[in-house]
């Protein structure tokens, strides 16, 4: 089977997987709704500091649950070795697990974005659509670290513990640059700037990721 | 006639920790190997090192054509493995599990439900991986055998569990791939059932083996 | 043998040195004596981004050559690296609170980028202790180390991509706006902080190799995994 072929047959399987098991639906996506939530009870009754710190908790809750939805695979031994043994490409394996935690991760967005708005009440910055941009290249990012973070803590028992601790500060260059955008728009700039960078970010990320794979796949079996 | 494997001075390290070591001996078309062995002796390792899922530390060898030690997945893809852990997705139904082996290796789709009933399981298709018992996932596995036609099967207690029906699927297994010119290394403690199957006998112990007359 | 204390003499007396023009000089008309704080701050932050540079280098090379000498050399880096950074944020929040009056400000994006860095190479640490077989730890931390240096160059471009509380850069190649007294010591003590890396990471990378060769010693000797097990000795319940 092609490369492209191999790629959309492990997303589909890694989707319905997903859709079975409903861990990002029915854990993740509501524990971070569920912190949006804790925020403003932690803090005064202001409306106005609900307002100015609502785009900066989207980007954060995204962040922090997010990344636990990218390192979901704990794939058992034997299921490595079945994926290894069909033949399949490690960079195919790599293109599908960060398409799939992309496609989630834009789901959890779609979920966060409608909260943020009716809990935080922020102001919308104008052309807030081509925010839109910036999202999507902060959840390809954050599936691409996700995924390496993945592959490297692999079979370790501090796993759960270790891998989102590299994630999140190598996160920090989408984070930035996302909010800075936000700002940039609010003060009627450009969001070209943090955009590039934020693109840089993911780009390298991902070709690291594809010329690792393979190295990655045999550290792990 | 070349071989399907060889070992020459093979040794294999997991971490520090040496397992096999001075491995010199090859398989060919239509060998049935046993390998038995005590308990930690390096069974596992060895089929895993002709799996090409672990690498030589030291000494070359080659599995049907390719360096074990640079062999990828195109290699991989002709060897057929079943672990002590049958391999499937728990959240995907058996059917599923052997469709998804079909569309990524190339094969029909149509055939993995034709396998399946072949292998006793036509009522158990729609069942979920997880909520599958042990003797059907291992006979999910034997399908995907089947349906992956590999040239080189290597089976690591693939009998432990099973039910005579599906003891006998193993050694049906077994007869297609030597009649279709592949070879088989199986792993099993089960004396009677080494008899009943293989040609040849390979005893491990100290970290390389020794050949028995089968 | 001979070069390594004519090293280590050089970074000491460098080190020395450097001290002595940053406590020699007149102060800043805007910083006072605090501009002296700085000195050490900025090589000490100029050394963290040399020692990821190397990390990543290093493990970078061990992936091409599988030389292990390249890994020993970048876990030694990356563990300098941590110190540096260590040094440049602890010396950075005097420096903060010295002349802006808060140690920490969330708007300085140099100085929180600066943090996460330390901790990305907090986990690369933690990542290489969680590995016990050293090719699987060398290759995974090489890929590791490969990622985590991507943050050096926006940590540095951030001061001039966001403007922040944080000095712009007082050195570029087209002009300089530092007092020359205080640019000789600025430059004295990067140049002796750099030797002090350069020897700390010789030496830790000698003492990684020296172990590793211990370790492999100790495993040739090992018998092979299977004799571990012996014939079990348990009869039946009396």
């Amino acid at each position: 089977m092609s490369f492209w072929g191999q790629v959309r047959e492990l997303v589909k399987k890694d989707l319905r997987t997903e859709g079975r098991s409903g861990e990002v639906f029915l854990v993740t996506i509501p524990f971070g709704v569920l912190a949006l939530f804790l925020i403003p009870l932690a803090l005064p009754n202001d409306q106005d500091l609900l307002r100015s710190i609502g785009g900066g908790m989207f980007w954060v809750v995204l962040l922090l649950f997010g990344m636990t939805l990218t390192f979901r695979h704990s794939e058992s031994g034997a299921q490595r070795m079945l994926i290894a043994m069909l033949g399949v490409d490690p960079v195919a394996r790599f293109a599908a697990r960060v398409i799939s935690s992309t496609a989630l991760l834009l789901a959890f967005s779609a979920i966060l974005v409608p909260t943020v708005v009716v809990l935080y009440q922020p102001v919308a910055p104008p052309g807030w659509p081509q925010l839109s941009l910036v999202v999507l290249l902060v959840c390809l990012g954050l599936a691409a670290i996700g995924g390496l973070a993945g592959e490297v803590t692999a079979g370790l028992q501090n796993r759960t513990v270790l891998a989102p601790l590299l994630v999140a500060p190598l996160s920090v260059p989408l984070l930035v640059p996302a909010a800075q955008a936000a700002n940039s728009l609010s003060s009627e700039g450009s969001i070209l700037v943090p955009a590039l960078i934020t693109l840089f970010t993911v780009l390298g990320v991902i070709v690291i990721g594809v010329l690792t794979a393979r190295s990655l796949e045999e550290a792990s079996r | 006639m070349e071989h399907l494997l060889t070992f020459e001075h093979v040794a294999v390290r997991l971490g520090q920790t040496p397992v096999l070591h001075g491995l010199i001996t090859e398989v060919s078309a239509g060998d049935v190997i046993g390998l038995s062995g005590p308990n930690g002796s390096g069974k596992s390792t060895l089929l895993r090192a002709a799996a090409t899922l672990i690498r030589p530390t030291e000494g070359k060898g080659t599995v049907l054509g390719a360096d074990m030690a640079t062999a990828g997945p195109q290699t991989r893809s002709q060897i057929g493995m079943l672990a002590h852990e049958p391999a499937v997705y728990g959240e995907l139904t058996l059917l599923e599990n052997l469709e998804f082996v079909a569309r990524i290796t190339g094969r029909p789709v149509a055939r993995a439900r034709e396998l399946l009933d072949a292998v006793g399981l036509k009522a158990a298709a729609n069942r979920r991986a997880n909520h599958a018992s042990h003797g059907m996932a291992r006979r999910t596995d034997i399908a995907r055998l089947v349906l992956t036609e590999p040239k080189l099967v290597l089976l690591d207690e693939a009998t432990a569990g099973l039910d005579e029906a599906a003891v006998e699927l193993i050694a049906t297994v077994i007869e297609r791939t030597t009649n279709a010119g592949g070879a088989v290394i199986l792993v099993t403690h089960d004396a009677a059932y080494l008899d009943s199957v293989t040609n040849r006998r390979w005893h491990l112990s100290d970290g390389t083996i020794t050949e028995a007359t089968a | 043998m001979k070069s390594r204390y004519i090293f280590s003499g050089l970074a000491v007396a460098g080190l020395a040195y450097g001290f002595f023009l940053a406590a020699s000089h007149p102060p800043d008309q805007l910083q006072l004596e605090f501009v002296r704080i700085s000195h050490v701050h900025v090589a000490s932050a100029w050394v963290a981004f040399l020692a990821f540079g190397v990390t990543m280098i290093a493990g970078l090379a061990w992936l091409a050559t599988k030389r292990f000498v390249m890994d020993h050399i970048a876990a030694a880096s990356a563990e300098l690296g941590v110190f540096f950074t260590g040094l440049a944020l602890l010396t950075g929040m005097i420096w903060g609170d010295a002349v802006w009056g808060r140690a920490w400000d969330w708007g300085d994006a140099r100085m929180a980028s600066t943090a996460l860095m330390f901790f990305v190479y907090i986990g690369y640490l933690a990542l290489r202790r969680s590995i016990l077989d050293p090719e699987i730890r060398a290759r995974r931390a090489s890929i590791l180390g490969a990622v985590a240096a991507l943050q050096v160059p926006l940590v540095y471009f951030s001061v001039t991509l966001w403007r922040t509380l944080h000095p712009t850069p007082s050195i570029r190649p087209d002009d300089v706006t530092m007092p020359t007294g205080q640019l000789v010591a600025m430059l004295t003590n990067l140049a002796a902080f750099t030797l002090v890396y350069v020897v700390f990471t010789t030496w830790r990378t000698r003492q990684i190799s020296t172990e590793a060769i211990l370790e492999a010693r100790d495993a040739s000797e090992l018998a092979p995994a299977g004799r571990t097990i012996e014939p079990p000795t348990l009869g039946p319940a009396t």
